[in-house]
């Protein structure tokens, strides 16, 4: 799996000050640690910046690639700042993103043909969040892909993104967004890529509830065959799990579970829980959370205590 | 003639009973479900569910003329008229709201608020169900005062939200009273402030879970949806949804102008009276079949209706 790295972002406070006060050591440092990490690409998130963003993206994307050689995914809504800064990627960039509207696309698409750039695209049109792994489909088959040819744009060059929904009200949606994943390696020859947030997920959980929730969720993902994931990578245990079950690493009872249950989400099988994982010291936390993301259990943010 | 099988579920969970009143007075057992609302062949509906009506120990400023017709009387007599009046209207249970205590209806405290509960409690012999005004820091106030004053007599006392859980938990624990536990339309918020409260140590039994009242054309179908998921959940055996539901049809059927306004509105809309009526009836059975245990109500003739749907509902040969 590649991982595309969150960090730089400017929802985060750091990141917005850095960004304003072009203090680019702080980012610097940042995109440093995420590559160190294992991050294969860092996404570089500005925001809209209506006013600077034409002149941010390309400082933000120099300022990045004087100290790490991956390539970057460029995130904002502002083409300009967009355009701005896929001209000074050194390696062929990632545009994050568009969804399925003829507005975003009739942008983004273009831009992406122009400069070679790979394309995020949103499994999300203009009739509000699709609710079944169906309903994604269609919006990649009616809207995406023929958008993409339209404008010039290779399947190859396309992230399909199947909008991964927090577990925190739209639970019954997770199971939804993995089962899409594995629709959209099918839909063109040669098959788009795939990707989506990770972190998305766990939003609106508290801090210290995240990552265990995105960790069996990435497990998952890799079971249904997601290519590259835009992730928290300065989080250890979440590239470990990466690792482990590419490496099919059982030499732990964590690691053992993890393989299992991406073994049985590549099957196209329901992973069960055993009494014995509950009750196994080393692997109850994972077990809940199974039950958690599969919506047998509804969520509360005390989970963990039940 | 081949008998006809009826395919049924068999559900591991069970809601819990939740007592409330006793103690040399009238109680009433809610809960105890095994199955989906009113599906008899499936499982056991225990107790039939109860209605609450609504008095107020200062007279309500706001409420709908319809009801002012009905209880404008006893508005004036008095709480303890008020309360033997809700129970001749056939209520199971008295809900009564401390409204004086609201800074902008009186503000006042915890000595007023005992009175009120001592005359209603000296009126009616019916279980009663005790709401502060709706603000955190008063509701604790004026609840944990009537808590101590009336310890063992199995009172609901609420709302017990995340912001205050921990006083009013605290004070029902220590005096053998029921909590009722709100959270906003939100299935996981409802959960969560369960575990929370029995984290407490409270017993499961002796808390409702009031999961917020959303009136016909007012978000209805997003608290019986709600409802319905924690219905399951707790019949799939999930304990921490597993608790009674209380609902508020009266408070929240009676806001809006369909059942406030008589002039100006489209003659379509029929009179006044009956509109009202209607739209509090329709509330509470949508709520009696999403898996209300207690509906707290107002109308008289709201409640005959609603009364006459749960006989009908709970007679197992319908």
């Amino acid at each position: 799996m590649i991982v595309i790295g969150e960090s730089i972002h400017v929802i985060s406070p750091r990141v917005k000050a850095a960004l304003e006060g072009r203090d680019s050591k702080t980012l610097q440092n940042l995109a440093v640690s995420q590559v160190e990490n294992g991050a294969d690409v860092l996404d570089l998130n500005i925001g809209p910046q209506r006013r600077e963003g034409h002149q941010i993206m390309p400082w933000l994307v120099d300022a990045i690639q004087d100290v790490v050689d991956v390539p970057l995914c460029l995130d904002t809504t502002n083409a300009a700042a967009m355009e701005a800064g896929l001209k000074r990627c050194k390696r062929p960039p990632i545009i994050n993103s568009t969804d399925a509207t003829e507005t975003r696309m009739s942008t983004m698409m273009p831009l992406a043909a122009r400069y070679n750039a790979s394309l995020i695209a949103l499994a999300l049109g203009s009739t509000g969040l699709p609710n079944t792994a169906e309903a994604r489909l269609e919006i990649v088959m009616a809207s995406i892909l023929p958008a993409a040819e339209q404008y010039g744009l290779s399947t190859e060059n396309l992230y399909l993104d199947p909008l991964v929904l927090t577990v925190n009200g739209m639970q019954d949606q997770v199971v939804q967004a993995i089962m899409a994943v594995d629709y959209f390696k099918q839909v063109a020859v040669p098959s788009p890529k795939t990707t989506c947030g990770i972190s998305n997920v766990s939003n609106s959980i508290p801090a210290e509830n995240r990552p265990l929730l995105n960790q069996v969720f990435i497990a998952m993902m890799l079971g249904a065959g997601l290519a590259s994931g835009i992730m928290n990578a300065l989080d250890k245990d979440l590239i470990w799990v990466i690792r482990t079950v590419e490496s099919r690493d059982t030499s732990t009872p964590r690691g053992r579970l993890y393989v299992a249950l991406a073994d049985a989400v590549a099957a196209g099988e329901e992973f069960q829980v055993e009494p014995s994982m509950l009750e196994n010291p080393e692997t109850w936390d994972i077990a809940k959370t199974i039950n958690i993301l599969y919506n047998r259990q509804i969520y509360a943010h005390s989970y963990l205590s039940l | 003639m081949p008998a006809i099988l009826v395919p049924t579920e068999k559900w591991a969970g069970k809601v819990r009973e939740v007592t409330l009143g006793g103690d040399s007075r009238k109680k009433v057992v809610v809960g105890g479900e095994t199955t989906l609302p009113f599906l008899h062949f499936d499982g056991v509906i225990p107790h039939a569910p109860a209605i609450a009506i609504d008095v107020e120990d200062v007279a309500p400023q706001n409420w709908s003329p319809v009801l002012g017709a009905v209880w404008g009387d006893v508005m004036r007599e008095g709480l303890a008229a008020w309360a033997r009046k809700a129970v001749e209207a056939g209520a199971d249970m008295v809900a009564l709201t401390l409204r004086s205590a609201d800074p902008d209806m009186g503000n006042t405290g915890p000595a007023e608020a005992v009175e009120a509960v001592k005359k209603v409690l000296a009126a009616v012999d019916v279980p009663l169900i005790v709401y502060g005004p709706g603000i955190a820091a008063k509701d604790n106030e004026v609840l944990v005062a009537v808590s101590d004053a009336f310890a063992g007599k199995r009172l609901a006392l609420g709302l017990c939200e995340d912001k205050n859980y921990r006083t009013i938990v605290a004070t029902c624990m220590a005096n053998g009273h029921i909590v009722i536990a709100n959270s906003p339309i939100d299935i996981n918020l409802a959960k969560q402030l369960n575990i929370l409260i029995t984290d407490m140590d409270m017993p499961g039994d002796r808390i409702l879970m009031d999961p917020t009242t959303g009136a016909l054309g007012y978000g209805l179908e997003y608290t019986y949806s709600v409802m319905e998921r924690l219905r399951v959940a707790a019949l799939l055996g999930d304990s921490m949804t597993a608790m009674p539901m209380i609902l508020n049809p009266g408070r929240e059927g009676w806001r809006f102008k369909e059942a406030k306004t008589r002039d100006g509105v489209p003659t379509q809309w029929g009179d006044l009276e009956g509109r009202g009526i209607a739209w509090e009836t329709t509330t509470a059975i949508a709520q009696l079949q999403a898996g209300a245990d207690i509906l707290v109500m107002r109308h008289p003739k709201a409640v005959g209706l609603v009364k006459r749907a749960i006989a009908s509902l709970m007679a197992t040969n319908y």
